[in-house]
């Protein structure tokens, strides 16, 4: 039996970058507020400090700051003929958990989305027509475009000190940074990283190519730098222990030591780590969230009600909360109707392998998560989809991401498989192999979705979500040509052999490939093809709000934490200026 | 030429200008506090560290290298592992490439010695 608590204005699902950004700026209003987090509290120091925080089995092996699959997991399947099993081992995605949640062990790649990649249908349907979208494929428009987000893009980079070279100021073109981004206002509050002997490489040969090469945005500081909320960052030393890691040196930015610690200043505001959600309650005509269930560290059940829900949980979290918690009408592959689990999306991760000449030395233990060069001649709404029948693109690069030794492990074609002959060719190989990679779009599609699954339950007794998702032609075709401009670039950078292969293959939970899944709880302007309207509130429960990854129609050639934090400093400002002042449903239906 | 360059490094380097040194600190800030209500976070608070003995700050948990280093921090020794911390103390937990500049290095020590004992 649930123990009922003393009410709060507003809970909060998730303390990542989203929830943690919305806890951060409505904390100052003085509304008492309770922010679950499943996984436990985290400081730099003493969780992240060096050298042990450089141990590869414990965290990239053994995945330290990822989700315990023992207490929730989801199922899978490729297509709905199947029977969808247990994801009994972390695999192709591994969602955070703790205090920081992704935050702590993301790569700092902190891009703008283009505008194209908010309009995606109306700006596909005003250059090549609606006949070339596939029946199957629900490609749909953000509610908002990219100019009502970018004083929210601004103001993330400020506070993670993005390190990059803005390509297009205000309009006007600049050479060297990204030509193809929208229009910013402001420069980057930092000068990029500095470049690896890859990336020269790349560059050079991008641009002998007549590409425009650029330095990936990157919130790990390449300086010191001290943020407008006053929080100071370090300078990135080029380490190479970031993706899966939390920064020893505070260089990458993450939310367990900027916006989180600036929430909890406020004796109102209240983090309660070591708890699971399970539910939010609502009212007996479905129509409004009353409370929400957790279990705490010890597994005991409390009630703890609220005015007011945000969930900002992983994906698959927020889709969990939202079809448990009978919120939103859930999508029925079958009728092709209802909106919560409703374009689930992906991205591809493809390319080239590259083996240089003997002589060549790429350093690659020496890096940081985002230390890349990369292009978008070939990403958003660049290619011809007219021409090369398909929707969509891939940003395509190279870098210095960090060399470890369990994972790093690469040969030429033909060495030893095993014994001293094997690590003779891994040591051979370690400083002359490289990759040149795409990252791939992924559009969403009647047949790619999320719902609660029929057959197993979580510990605590909860149907599991159900993910069933496979490769389409389209993002086949995508892989494709990307994979042909990739051994383009490895071959002009001076790539004794490129490896590649032909990807047709189902799509495998398996093997690692990428942490960008989205979709779910998209948002739009019509609540049959959307859970949330346009200011991420539920279409059915107007005091819930949904932020994340959840709320893309569909994903990008690039990474979505830019717009993740971009959307829940809109949120923020929403609830503030907008919700708070008269909590109702801020769009007719 | 070369020998003027080296007086007037020698000369800026006894003296250090503390108000171009809290400039530099901005590169310790991220860890490291200092002045009224510091506390300790990634590092330990560095009011009063010039005289100190390495390893001694109440209540931050030191890397059993530093607790063991037996260094008192002065202008030399601090001189030393500002350029490169784990050389002086193999094992530190300062995760800090270095200050390479020796006029950055004299203004931060300056600083430094103008934050006195709680």
């Amino acid at each position: 039996m649930a123990t009922k608590l003393k009410p709060v204005d507003i809970a909060i699902v998730g303390l990542g970058w989203a929830g943690g950004i919305v806890a951060k700026e409505l904390a100052a209003t003085g509304l008492k507020i309770v922010a679950f987090e499943r996984g436990g509290p985290r400081a730099t120091n003493p969780d992240f400090m060096a050298p042990q925080v450089h141990d590869e089995l414990r965290y990239w092996r053994r995945h330290e700051l990822i989700q315990n699959l023992r207490k929730e997991t989801l199922t899978f399947r490729n297509d709905p003929s199947q029977l969808a099993l247990p994801m009994r081992q972390l695999g192709s995605f591994l969602p955070g958990e703790g205090v920081g949640g992704a935050g702590t062990h993301w790569s700092g790649l902190h891009w703008r989305w283009t505008e194209w990649e908010h309009k995606m249908y109306s700006g596909t349907v005003a250059k090549h027509g609606k006949g070339i979208i596939p029946a199957d494929m629900n490609l749909q428009d953000w509610p908002i475009d990219y100019h009502e987000l970018e004083t929210y893009y601004d103001k993330f980079e400020k506070v993670c000190g993005t390190s990059g070279k803005a390509g297009n100021l205000q309009g006007k073109k600049i050479d060297g940074g990204n030509i193809f981004e929208a229009p910013r206002a402001s420069e980057f509050p930092n000068p990029p990283l500095t470049q690896s002997h890859g990336m020269v490489l790349f560059e050079k040969a991008a641009r002998n190519l007549g590409y425009h090469p650029f330095p990936v945005p990157a919130s790990n500081a390449s300086r010191a730098y001290v943020n407008p909320d006053g929080v100071a960052l370090g300078q990135c030393h080029y380490c190479g222990f970031c993706t899966a890691y939390g920064c020893e040196a505070n260089a990458k930015a993450s939310p367990h030591f900027t916006v989180i610690p600036l929430a909890q200043k406020n004796p109102n505001f209240e983090a309660r780590t070591n708890s699971y959600v399970m539910k939010v309650n609502l009212d007996s005509r479905g129509k409004r969230a009353v409370s929400v269930t957790y279990l705490d560290a010890g597994g005991r059940e409390f009630e703890q009600p609220a005015d007011l829900v945000v969930l900002a949980a992983y994906v698959f979290g927020n889709v969990h909360l939202m079809l448990h918690s009978k919120i939103g009408k859930p999508y029925d592959y079958q009728r092709n109707t209802g909106v919560v689990g409703r374009n689930y999306a992906y991205q591809s991760m493809g390319g080239v392998a590259a083996l240089f000449p003997k002589g060549t030395y790429l350093n690659p233990f020496m890096g940081a998560g985002a230390l890349g060069t990369w292009i978008d001649d070939f990403n958003s709404d660049n290619p011809d989809f007219t021409k090369l029948g398909f929707i969509g693109g891939g940003g395509i690069s190279t870098g210095n991401n960090g060399g470890a030794p369990i994972s790093r492990r690469a040969t030429a074609p033909g060495a030893p498989r095993w014994g001293a002959g094997w690590k003779k060719a891994v040591v051979e190989t370690y400083h002359r192999f490289a990759s040149v990679g795409n990252q791939g779009s992924v559009m969403s599609y009647r047949q790619n979705y999320l719902d609660l699954d029929p057959t197993y339950t979580d510990s605590f007794g909860r149907p599991m979500l159900r993910l069933t998702f496979d490769w389409q032609e389209n993002e086949f075709k995508q892989m494709e040509y990307a994979r042909g401009i990739c051994g383009t670039i490895a071959k002009e950078m001076g790539a004794e052999q490129v490896l590649s292969r032909r990807e047709r293959g189902r799509y495998s939970i398996v093997p690692y490939q990428t942490t960008h899944n989205t979709g779910g709880t998209v948002f739009g302007d019509d609540p049959r093809t959307s859970a949330l309207n346009k200011y991420l509130q539920s279409w059915d429960v107007s005091n819930v709000f949904v932020v994340g990854s959840s709320a893309f129609p569909q994903n990008a050639g690039r990474n979505p934490t830019g717009p993740v934090g971009a959307l829940a400093y809109r949120l923020a400002d929403t609830l503030k200026e907008r919700y708070l002042q008269r909590p109702e449903r801020l769009v007719d239906v | 030429m070369a020998l003027c360059a080296l007086a007037v490094v020698s000369s800026v380097r006894a003296e250090g200008d503390a108000s171009a040194g809290a400039k530099v600190f901005a590169q310790c800030s991220a860890c490291h506090t200092v002045g009224a209500g510091a506390q300790n976070s990634v590092g330990p608070v560095l009011n009063g560290v010039v005289g100190r003995a390495a390893g001694k700050y109440p209540a931050y948990r030191y890397s059993s290298a530093m607790r063991k280093s037996a260094v008192t921090w002065d202008e030399a020794t601090l001189g030393t592992y500002l350029r490169a911390p784990d050389k002086l103390v193999p094992g530190t937990k300062m995760a800090f490439p270095g200050i390479a500049n020796d006029q950055d290095l004299a203004n931060l020590i300056a600083y430094l010695k103008q934050q006195k004992a709680e």
